[in-house]
């Protein structure tokens, strides 16, 4: 009932306040997100930006967030039609939102100028990966590759070297040691299943994926498990790991190093305003917020990277940024270095399905724990 | 009975006219109930399931299920998975039920409470509990490589027989409280006859005790095996991919593509006609083996001599050492920081709890408040159905009781999923559906729970003879008038034992709950799902923690009010 009062409430705003005075206005008092991106950066981010709210416009900000993986998160915004539970769309990758986008199912985000145009347009090569959508449906809000884990004494009970490159998880003593979520339930699974065909070529990458599962001992339900059966010592390395993600178990105390080796797909965590939203001034407000660099502080400090140029990862020693830094490899920022990427949207885009059904049909169904 | 409170107050005529047209009323308001929140969804997962995404119907849905090896393969695991589990959880449930009921030893009522408490096991962090201990980086597997200098770990619950193991700790104790219950029923005249011509040991057991145990027995065995067929969380923290329920859950929660989101669908409405399947093949095999009488009989208990109370001793304390292990695990992880590879964690500290219900007290509060709502509603429809099921002759009596044993049946995440496509449609003259609004939730906690509301209830109601009600007839006593004098007395117990099993399932359900679940509705089953998803563990212990906790108070009052009568709810 309170929520349908707050509907009516926010529709008669909507109706007095239409117009371009509306980006001037105070906004709602509510701000809902579903999300792949972890409680972990998407609680500290929403927090960050109600404390914001109140400084700046003295609005006392109700804020949630429905955590759902990619798959679910975009199959539920599907189901909802046109008329959304939640405002914004956070994560996954880019080419969800443009499916979402041909339903119609997106607004543009029609941000400040200002910080559209302080994101640059790709990064990578010899393929670009967009940062944000020429059409103007999405905008990246933090860069992070997806990479590799593991648990550095148990590699060492194993008697082999620590891993840096793909090619390391496939060693002979990692045999029903690797941990990895399916393609068809995460996106940097995905993603990554995608780089190493790229990589390879469709034949031999296939082989290589295969191996990759005949070393694997446990297919987790998501994405977000692998870092945590790797960080608790269950298995010694996992597959297509977001940086942010081993970075918490890093935080929550656990030994575990993270790598992004070469070609590892770098993701600008895209997001989207859902057409027929219930707090679009919210939305908005939020993402220009996550641009500012009190906003990417939130992501800076928590094994994310800047998605312009402007701001770098640092901080007073020992803070929180350089453990990031250090436990990401001396990156401060993806503009300063040379970013190699394999991974084409077109292409990805077109074999998207016959991916996950070779998957299925080759990995899935014949899998037997090593 | 309550609606007929009302009309107790008018006189004369009208009095009598109502004592007609309102218990019509309320037997009409009850059916629309079930008919709106339990018939509709279920028919329109069958429909989704028949169709395709034009609307057309088709076979061909069921034609791909079949055609599909893999979904052949996880059909097959399935009922082996619960064929297996029955099985082990029958060993242990009958051996400890016939300890309990027969015999005398030191502890006897401590151990009869305690070897209920593995039920409470709360979803997801009861098996990662498990994990904790028996994982590959589990304490054991650390002793062992610390002493033994073990190479590699022991694999003990990463596979089909880590669910088994799991699920058949987690549900004897549903097999102990039917075989208990059916025992205190026979009567001992049958076990004296058997032994005064002889049969006695096996044979006695084997001709009399056993027959009369059965349909306890498959009622139990019945509600374990579609528990384990229609467990996802326990098989996805395994590595376990190749059951039914966990292709359900995968296939329905990617929604990208359709035809995997409805091959879910067809899972979980397969799911569904097989539970029923089941259910209808036990009813036909209890009704023609049901000799137990109603009643409870006074039971003689043997004192066992010194060895045989350190035998039953050993054998229920290593029962329990086993079932517990997953509180073991999961307490240590809510106060164990960064806790891997050493047997026991090495820094502790509160800050989980801390997180869970100072920071974020919603979790808590939703649980009670929806489990609470939800039994309220279990009681307002439950007892009246109890009561139509014992004292009238109500057309559709037996289609009542059937549907209401049907849902003990129906797998939690194939209602959530119906739930789900029934509600999501504007409701007349509103804006938005159902599924928008929390009541949704009490909602289908209600439905889920009024089974052992109204079986507790039944129960109680057989017990008290009819007679009694119409003595108070004879001496002028209204029909309102002697339930409330004479009935009501007599059956409270059993509807507040009910009512409390329909309280704590509640704040346990947590398949059903998930799908519905939306930002700021969160109860502590949520909670445990989105802080594990979030890779929290910890968290998702300490809300365990206070979910077991809650869970083994609401069972020991149980236990006090109900005695040994606690089995008659699951049949």
């Amino acid at each position: 009932m309170r929520r349908l009062t707050m509907l009516g409430l926010a529709m008669l705003l909507a109706l007095g306040l239409a117009g371009p005075a509306a980006a001037q206005a105070p906004i709602e008092g509510e701000l809902a997100l579903i999300t792949p991106v972890s409680k972990f950066i998407h609680d500290a981010a929403l927090k960050a930006f109600a404390a914001y709210a109140k400084e700046r416009w003295g609005v006392t900000l109700k804020v949630s967030a429905i955590p759902a993986g990619t798959p679910v998160a975009y199959g539920r915004i599907v189901e909802w039609k046109g008329r959304p539970e939640v405002d914004i769309f956070w994560g996954g990758e880019s080419a969800l939102f443009e499916k979402l986008t041909d339903q119609k199912l997106l607004q543009k985000v029609e941000i400040s100028k200002e910080a559209w145009d302080s994101i640059p347009a790709s990064i990578g090569r010899p393929k670009p990966i967009p940062l944000k959508d020429k059409q103007g449906f999405w905008v990246g809000t933090a860069l992070e590759p997806y990479g590799l884990v593991y648990h550095p004494k148990k590699i060492q009970r194993l008697g082999i070297p620590e891993p840096k490159e793909w090619e390391d998880l496939l060693h002979p003593k990692l045999r029903g040691e690797v941990a990895q979520c399916a393609p068809t339930r995460s996106s940097s699974s995905n993603a990554t299943y995608e780089v190493i065909l790229s990589m390879h070529g469709e034949d031999k990458g296939w082989d290589w994926l295969k191996k990759l599962a005949a070393n694997t001992g446990h297919f987790t339900a998501r994405s977000r498990d692998v870092p945590t059966v790797v960080a608790k010592g269950e298995y010694s390395a996992g597959f297509a790991v977001p940086s942010y993600m081993a970075f918490e178990e890093k935080l929550a105390g656990f030994d575990i190093k993270f790598v992004a080796p070469k070609n590892a797909f770098v993701t600008p965590e895209p997001m989207a305003i859902l057409a027929g939203a219930r707090n679009p001034r919210a939305a908005r407000a939020f993402i220009e917020f996550l641009l500012t660099e009190r906003g990417q502080r939130v992501f800076m400090e928590r094994g994310l990277f800047p998605i312009t140029p402007k701001y770098k990862v640092q901080g007073p020693p020992g803070s929180t940024a350089e453990m990031a830094v250090e436990f990401t490899g001396g990156v401060r920022s993806y503009f300063e270095r040379e970013v190699s990427n394999v991974y084409d949207e077109a292409v990805a885009a077109k074999r998207s399905d016959e991916l996950k059904k070779k998957y299925r049909s080759d990995i899935e169904a014949t899998w037997k724990k090593p | 009975m309550s609606e007929g409170g009302v009309a107790a107050e008018a006189p004369g005529l009208a009095r009598a006219r109502g004592a007609r047209v309102v218990p019509a009323l309320g037997v009409g308001a009850i059916w629309l109930f079930l008919l709106v929140f339990l018939v509709y969804p279920l028919l329109r997962i069958f429909y989704d399931a028949f169709s395709d995404e034009a609307g057309r119907l088709t076979l061909a849905n069921f034609a791909e299920f079949a055609g599909d090896r893999f979904y052949l393969r996880s059909l097959w695991n399935s009922i082996l998975l619960g064929a297996g589990t029955v099985a082990a959880a029958s060993g242990l449930g009958f051996a400890i039920a016939f300890l309990l009921v027969r015999y005398d030893f030191r502890g006897r009522s401590l151990f009869s409470y305690l070897t209920l408490i593995p039920i409470i096991s709360p979803p997801l962090v009861g098996v990662l509990g498990f994990t904790f201990i028996l994982g590959r980086a589990g304490t054991v597997n650390v002793l062992l490589e610390d002493w033994f200098g073990l190479a590699r770990p022991v694999n003990f619950v990463y596979g089909l027989h880590g669910v088994l193991l799991v699920e058949a700790l987690h549900l004897f104790p549903m097999i102990t409280l039917n075989v208990v219950d059916a025992l205190g029923k026979i009567d001992p005249a049958l076990e004296e006859a058997a032994e005064s011509v002889g049969a006695r040991g096996w044979r006695k057991l084997r001709t009399i005790t056993l027959p009369l145990t059965t349909p306890g027995y498959v009622a139990g065995a019945l509600l374990v095996f579609i528990w384990t067929f229609s467990d996802f969380a326990t098989p996805l923290v395994l590595g376990v991919h190749d059951l039914l329920a966990p292709q359900a859950y995968l296939n329905i929660v990617q929604f990208v593509d359709r035809r995997l989101f409805r091959m879910g669908i067809v899972i979980s409405a397969l799911m569904v006609a097989l539970a029923v399947v089941f259910l209808v093949a036990a009813r036909q095999y209890v009704a023609i083996k049901d000799y137990s009488s109603l009643t409870y009989s006074r039971i003689a208990r043997r004192r066992l001599g010194p060895l045989g109370q350190a035998g039953a001793i050993a054998f229920l304390s290593l029962v329990l050492l086993l079932s517990f292990i997953p509180y073991l695990g999961v307490f240590l992880a809510s106060v164990g920081k960064g806790w891997s590879l050493t047997p026991f964690p090495v820094r502790y500290t509160l800050q989980y709890f801390e997180r869970v219900i100072v920071e974020t007290p919603k979790y808590v509060v939703n649980s009670f408040l929806y489990a609470g709502l939800a039994v309220l509603l279990c009681i307002v429809v439950g007892v009246p159905i109890a009561w139509i099921l014992a004292r009238t002759r109500v057309p559709g009596r037996d289609t009542l009781d059937g549907l209401n044993t049907l849902i003990l049946a129906v797998p939690g995440t194939a209602i959530g999923i119906a739930y789900v496509r029934a509600f999501h449609v504007p409701i007349p003259g509103f804006e938005r559906g159902l599924t928008s609004l929390w009541i949704i939730l009490p909602l289908v906690l209600a439905i889920r729970r009024l089974p052992y509301t109204v079986r507790g209830s039944y129960a109680s109601l057989l017990l008290v003879h009819r007679s009694m009600e119409e003595a108070a007839a004879s001496v002028g006593a209204s029909g309102p008038r002697s339930f409330r004098d004479v009935t009501l007395p007599l059956i409270w117990r059993g509807v507040l034992v009910g009512s409390l099993f329909s309280f704590m399932t509640s704040l346990q359900e947590a398949s059903a709950v998930l799908f519905l679940s939306l930002g700021g509705w969160e109860t502590i089953t949520v909670g445990i799902f989105s802080f594990y998803i979030a890779g929290s563990a910890n968290e998702a212990a300490a809300l365990g923690v206070i979910l077991i906790v809650v869970a083994a108070v609401s069972v020991a009052v149980i236990n006090r009010v109900a005695g040994a009568r606690m089995g008659g709810m699951f049949g």
